[in-house]
């Protein structure tokens, strides 16, 4: 199989997962939420194939460009997925995660989208580019999942749906800031410093991720320290991530600067 | 005093610096930054000045920016000072002073009775803590033993570690603003530079530029040699992303370019009443040289640009330093007669020959109808490459990383490495133990609730 007919496969599948997703939630058949999950892991075997042809036939790391770092964040989302679908006893988050998940392939499919591995300009030939990409993408992944989850806190009705909601949006900043902060900040630091000799020039990609951070920053004061949960949190959550996906997106069309890679 | 440290150690103060420097650096992505005065007063028209001199076009670097750094500093250090004593308290202190009914109000806590000395139930239940990796303190006073187990007892100090390594790399950011030095070096193959504010030079031996099948650049190359009181100390090729360090001074490939003034170019030149006519004459911009024919006495180029575009005034620019449209401004002599001026174009050998109405060419002595008696082709160009590298001191940026290192060793500890405690009072009567213990964790309540409860299952059934 080539790496865009396994793409296809996932995309496929990722939709099979999100039909069958909605349809258990409307039809209340929670076990349908298993199957869904079954073909989202079917469909990220697929991707995850698709990816490692594609680094070995490009002889580099499989985000370089939009179409190829989309589809790592909609795997990396899938990931996420994977690791606190289980466990969070949240049945939303499946569904409204692979909304997400079908959007950003959908994007990185459209004809929008350049799909051909061009070789590496000299900037970005440095294993730094795997370090610093797939930690930030992974990041802003659970970013991703916090966003849902409190989303969905907002649009909750019962107490214990809330404390569920709010406990899996905590652990999703948790995974998801240490993991932005390491690979978008720090390894974007000591990349830019390897290749351009500064590791900070306010480039708007960077104040971005700067933002993105103060964001997070907050929530884990006002929630940790005074003591704000539920509402303001979540609020302060989905902020975090439209600051992330601004970062990662907006940036490089609304704003210009020397960070123009993808 | 008193006053301005309850000010400063406020975390509701943290909060509102978050959101200032957030707002002020969303400000600061959508005004272009570092522009010149001329493109803020087309672009923002009467409201330039006034931008200018809030200094919203060099936010960063403006004093109220900065300010709300430093501010954001001093709130950092009161907060986390503030707040260290309690926690270290907390994770050190020695002597726990506590009693059945205050361990049984902990919200993990478990009561059980033991038939046997207190000595020996003491022993079981440290053996039970320590068999899970707490560290033990206690006292035995008469009837009543207290332990006070504690494990990860770093993770107290995550966020105060976070907190130090943010500061440190602030202090990092002021130190190569205020002290951090570069230059540029422009340098052609075999050409020896100082480096500005150090005492050695550095040679550029060669350099290349390497490109794909496709013709995208590959890479560069830059082997450079550096000199130290006169010799050779050391030589290495310096790439994009592969810089090199002497004496702390960093060299970096930061781009490159052909010396176009001193251009050397190959021109044909014809006749197009004598189709057998071709010589070929190898000549530098600026150099005038003789051609052995009647009709062609000297031939001379003016001026070359490489890529070739007509700027504002009529002016001839190059739009780029890439030979995009190498052109060069050409003139041919018979004697004392100009026969031939103008510019020509390696990519377009038939435009600017003369006879284009309205085109480049500037006839002297004939009419543009009339057929022009010289052309001139601009068969090969070739200019000398050179490296640009810039060389930088930053002390700044060993801060820098050990600010960073601080910060990740603070989030996997503030997050990842929750402490724990337990607290088990021991009182003997009657020849038994009655054992009240209680804990305590940061994060990860349902896993040390099942610790909790193995530890004290075993103490129950000792094996």
């Amino acid at each position: 199989m080539t790496e865009s007919s396994l793409f296809t496969v996932a995309f496929v599948l990722y939709v099979a997962a999100l039909v069958v997703y909605f349809a258990g939630l409307f039809a209340r058949k929670d076990r349908w939420a298993g199957a869904g999950l079954i073909l989202a892991v079917i469909g990220f075997f697929s991707q995850t194939a698709a990816l490692l042809l594609r680094t070995f036939s490009s002889g580099h790391a499989p985000f370089t460009n939009m179409y190829e770092s989309l589809s790592f964040l909609s795997w990396a989302i899938v990931l996420a997925l994977i690791v606190f679908g289980r466990t969070s006893h949240v049945p939303r988050l499946g569904p409204y995660l692979m909304l997400i998940v079908v959007g950003l392939v959908a994007l990185a499919s459209s004809p929008l989208m350049p799909k051909d591995a061009t070789p590496l300009v000299p900037a970005l030939q440095s294993y730094w580019l795997w370090l610093h990409v797939s930690v930030t993408l992974l990041g802003e992944a659970f970013f991703a999942v916090a966003f849902v989850a409190s989303l969905l806190y907002l649009a909750a009705d019962t107490e214990e749906k809330k404390s569920r909601l709010d406990a899996l949006a905590y652990r999703a900043v948790a995974v998801g800031f240490p993991l932005f902060t390491l690979g978008g900040l720090i390894f974007g630091m000591v990349w830019a410093y390897r290749a351009w000799g500064r590791y900070w020039a306010w480039d708007p990609k960077e104040v971005w991720s700067l933002i993105t951070w103060f964001v997070f920053a907050l929530y884990l004061h006002t929630r940790i320290v005074m003591g704000w949960k539920g509402k303001r949190s979540a609020w302060i959550a989905v902020a975090g991530f439209l600051a992330a996906l601004f970062t990662y997106f907006g940036v490089n069309y609304l704003l210009a600067g020397l960070h123009s890679y993808a | 005093m008193k006053s301005v440290w309850k000010f400063f150690s406020s975390v509701k103060l943290a909060i509102v610096l978050i959101i200032l420097l957030t707002l002020a650096s969303i400000l600061g992505t959508l005004i272009p930054q570092g522009r010149s005065p001329a493109e803020y007063a087309a672009r923002y028209g009467s409201l330039a000045s006034l931008m200018q001199a809030l200094r919203l076009t060099r936010l960063y670097q403006s004093p109220w920016y900065l300010a709300l750094l430093l501010l954001f500093a001093a709130n950092t250090i009161v907060c986390t000072i503030s707040r260290f004593g309690p926690k270290w308290r907390r994770a050190f202190r020695t002597v726990p002073e506590t009693d059945a009914k205050a361990v049984s109000s902990m919200r993990v806590n478990a009561r059980l009775r033991m038939s046997a000395p207190l000595a020996s139930a003491r022993d079981r239940v440290a053996g039970a803590l320590e068999a899970r990796h707490y560290r033990l303190d206690g006292s035995v006073r008469g009837e009543k033993a207290v332990l006070l187990a504690r494990k990860r007892r770093l993770g107290w100090f995550g966020s105060d570690i976070v907190h130090l390594g943010l500061l440190v790399i602030l202090a990092g950011g002021f130190t190569s603003g205020l002290s951090g030095r570069r230059a540029e070096l422009a340098l052609s193959e075999g050409q020896t530079a100082d480096v500005p504010q150090a005492a050695f030079q550095v040679r550029l031996d060669k350099f290349e530029t390497e490109y794909y099948p496709s013709g995208a650049v590959k890479d560069w190359k830059s082997t450079v040699t550096v000199l130290d009181g006169g010799s050779a100390v050391l030589t290495r090729v310096v790439e994009v992303n592969e810089p090199l360090t002497y004496r702390g001074v960093s060299f970096y490939q930061q781009s490159y370019g052909w010396d176009w003034s001193a251009a050397r170019l190959s021109l044909e030149i014809r006749k197009p009443g004598d189709a057998a006519f071709s010589r070929t004459v190898s000549l530098k911009v600026g150099d005038r040289v003789a051609v052995d024919d009647p009709d062609v006495t000297d031939v001379a180029v003016r001026s070359f640009v490489p890529d070739f575009v007509i700027g504002e005034g009529n002016r001839v620019q190059s739009r780029s330093d890439q030979p995009n449209n190498p052109a060069a401004l050409v003139e041919a002599w018979k004697g004392e007669e100009r026969v031939f001026s103008s510019w020509i174009f390696a990519k377009f050998p038939d435009f600017g020959q003369g006879h284009e109405p309205g085109g480049m060419a500037e006839m002297r002595g004939k009419t543009k109808t009339e057929a022009p008696k010289v052309a001139v082709v601009l068969k090969d160009y070739s200019a000398a490459p050179y490296s640009v590298l810039e060389a930088a001191k930053d002390p700044g940026a060993n801060l820098i990383w050990l600010g960073c290192l601080l910060v990740s060793a603070g989030f996997f500890l503030a997050f990842y490495w929750p402490p724990r405690e337990i607290r088990v009072v021991l009182e003997e009567a009657q020849g038994r133990v009655d054992l009240a213990a209680g804990g305590h964790a940061a994060k990860g309540r349902e896993a040390f609730q099942t610790e909790f409860d193995a530890i004290f299952e075993s103490v129950r059934r000792p094996e």
